[in-house]
């Protein structure tokens, strides 16, 4: 993992660098006034002087000292901007997987369970359109859907959850459903297809034939078994759930890792760029560090290594 | 040689096979009509629909009605016509962003399977890295970074399609080497570069032909996405996420600037993952050979 995080940062760092066009000239546009010091006042703070192995060192180790250097837009320490939007990005993707484990599973399971029923049907079909909506549409339309038939639109102002875990919460489910739409409906197709595959193997007719009721045989023995599967995906599903947050963050107004990202993007505001970018890649990595250590709790046959 | 005197007899095996198999998977047929139905929107539908896309030609903030079929936008323009030319704003980006990912994550799927060793590693490493960024958060600052315009979008969207290439390439190309033509191929003298194009690279066309189609939902996605965020192709050009950026400051006023720039992503996106489901089932089931490939196989 470490090792991933070190190449990841090498990535970031050389790309902002390499990239079509010097940062500083596009910091003074057509500024003809500038001056060749300023220029490199400029190259200075942004930490561009010196050669890259030195400008590498200095940024890696100023992340473990806490400190990342300012923005250029706003001056604000980096660490600061982090500190405040990496929680408002890091709830979103909780919730979302909270709200597709919790929905999607059970989903799942009745669908392999009451295989073409109905509902079987429905959930299907739910399931297909759920992989093709794109989130900062279905954004949209609940905004319109709740202004429109409540008349009630959520409250701009970011509060935290601890703060007031009400209005936070009023904040939080739009977004949060926008983004789990996706990874409900793969959760879902995936239980219903690893426990129809499950269902049909011998232990769970043995457990049945020794008069294990059917519920228990469902909880303890075929979804068991059907969710190994079900937490690879999961492992996934975070870098779709990190992306989805970057963008209904936007529309939602909630400042989170991908708000600052994009605002930094529009305005060219470079240290900002790398060090989000760094963080993103370091939540996903980090996820799916969790992921391989849960599996192994799930199926003990499986170490890690 | 040895192959000339296997495929023949193969494809007829996979022929009885294949034609009774397609046409009994309903949801790979109903990709390909949605699918075709948008290819032929994209390319014929301004001659059928001629309404500018870009000039105003009626009042702003319609609904449906018989002359603007999806009502208009705030400027007056033709929402219809706009999401025509979306449909071709759309494809291109995907058909480009696709054929990067293709011709590149091919060409690294290839040397890494077929080569081995360090090359092998030195690429895999290439491939993880750019795994360990969320697809859609890469798209977004290489777009942003490198500029944001239509061709920018292309090349970022590409590169976020390439890791998923070169594994499935790889892993199909390293099958294909255990089998005993490529040893024959090999003692016969054929050099790498021959045994890659004239035996890797036809043994591992029906995954790729599956990867596309299921990468291409992708890319559509990823386009409407980057367009949205104003990455992508730029106003006053229609394209399917900016048209919704748009409509967000005006849905107080018209619901249906928002609604059907939306539901053409949807379908489209969706035809495309029916089309690869279906093809899935027919060239290949074990594409990808991840655990979502046992669910579309299951979902039938």
């Amino acid at each position: 993992m470490a090792a991933t995080l070190v190449t990841v940062s090498i990535v970031i760092f050389l790309g902002v660098r390499l990239l079509p066009g010097n940062v500083i000239d596009i910091m003074f546009g057509g500024d003809a006034t500038a001056t060749p010091e300023a220029k490199a006042a400029a190259m200075k703070q942004l930490g561009l002087d010196g050669s890259y192995v030195s400008q590498y060192w200095r940024w890696v180790s100023g992340i473990f000292q806490g400190d990342m250097g300012n923005s250029l837009l706003s001056n604000r320490p980096i660490s600061d901007i982090i500190k405040t939007a990496l929680p408002i990005t890091l709830e979103l993707i909780i919730l979302g997987l909270l709200i597709a484990v919790v929905i999607g599973i059970p989903l799942g399971v009745i669908s392999a369970v009451k295989r073409n029923s109905a509902s079987d049907y429905l959930s299907r079909i739910g399931g297909l359109i759920g992989i093709s909506i794109p989130n900062f549409w279905l954004a949209t339309l609940l905004l319109v859907f709740f202004s429109r038939v409540f008349h009630w639109v959520p409250p701009l102002s970011y509060v935290s959850f601890f703060e007031d875990p009400v209005q936070n919460l009023q904040e939080f489910f739009m977004p949060a459903i926008s983004i789990s739409v996706f990874t409900l409906a793969i959760v879902m197709r995936m239980v219903r297809a690893t426990m129809l595959d499950v269902l049909n193997l011998d232990y769970v007719r043995t457990a049945r034939a020794k008069g294990v009721p059917r519920r228990k045989v469902l909880r303890n023995h075929a979804l068991r078994n059907a969710l190994i599967p079900v937490v690879t995906v999961v492992g996934f599903e975070v870098g779709v759930l990190i992306g989805g947050a970057a963008i209904v963050e936007i529309i939602f107004g909630l400042p989170g890792v991908g708000y600052t990202l994009l605002n930094a993007i529009s305005n060219r505001d470079y240290p900002v760029i790398q060090t989000a970018t760094l963080i993103i890649a370091a939540v996903f990595v980090v996820a799916n560090m969790a992921v391989d250590l849960i599996y192994g709790f799930l199926d003990p046959r499986i170490s890690v290594s | 040689m040895s192959t000339a005197s296997v495929t023949p007899a193969w494809e007829a095996v996979q022929r009885r096979r294949v034609i009774p198999q397609r046409w009994r998977n309903p949801i790979g047929i109903a990709g390909a009509v949605i699918v075709g139905f948008c290819i032929l929107t994209a390319l014929f539908g301004r001659f059928i629909w001629t309404l500018d896309p870009n000039a105003p030609v009626s009042d702003r903030l319609l609904g449906p009605s018989a002359a603007h079929p999806f009502g208009t936008d705030d400027l007056g323009r033709d929402t219809l016509a706009r999401v025509i030319h979306g449909a071709q704003v759309s494809l291109q980006v995907g058909a480009v962003a696709i054929s990067i990912a293709l011709v590149a994550g091919t060409l690294i799927g290839l040397l890494a399977g077929y080569r081995g060793g360090v090359v092998d590693l030195m690429l895999m490493r290439v491939v993880d890295i750019l795994f360990a960024f969320p697809g859609i958060v890469l798209a977004i600052v290489i777009a942003g970074l490198l500029g944001a315009n239509r061709r920018n979008a292309m090349i970022a969207i590409g590169v976020i399609i390439v890791p998923a290439f070169a594994r499935v390439v790889r892993a199909a190309v390293l099958e294909v080497m255990g089998f005993p033509f490529i040893e024959s191929a090999r003692a016969l003298g054929g050099g790498g570069l021959r045994i890659m194009v004239r035996h890797l690279i036809p043994n591992i066309i029906a995954p790729l032909i599956v990867l596309t189609t299921v990468y291409f939902s992708t890319a559509i996605l990823s386009e409407a996405t980057l367009s949205f965020l104003g990455l992508g192709t730029q106003p006053p050009e229609a394209a399917w996420g900016n048209m919704l950026a748009t409509s967000r400051s005006y849905i107080d006023q018209s619901i249906w600037m928002s609604i059907f720039p939306g539901l053409a992503i949807m379908i489209v996106v969706m035809g495309f993952n029916f089309l690869g489901d279906g093809l899935r089932d027919v060239l290949d089931p074990r594409v990808g050979g991840g655990v979502g490939d046992v669910v579309t196989k299951k979902i039938e």
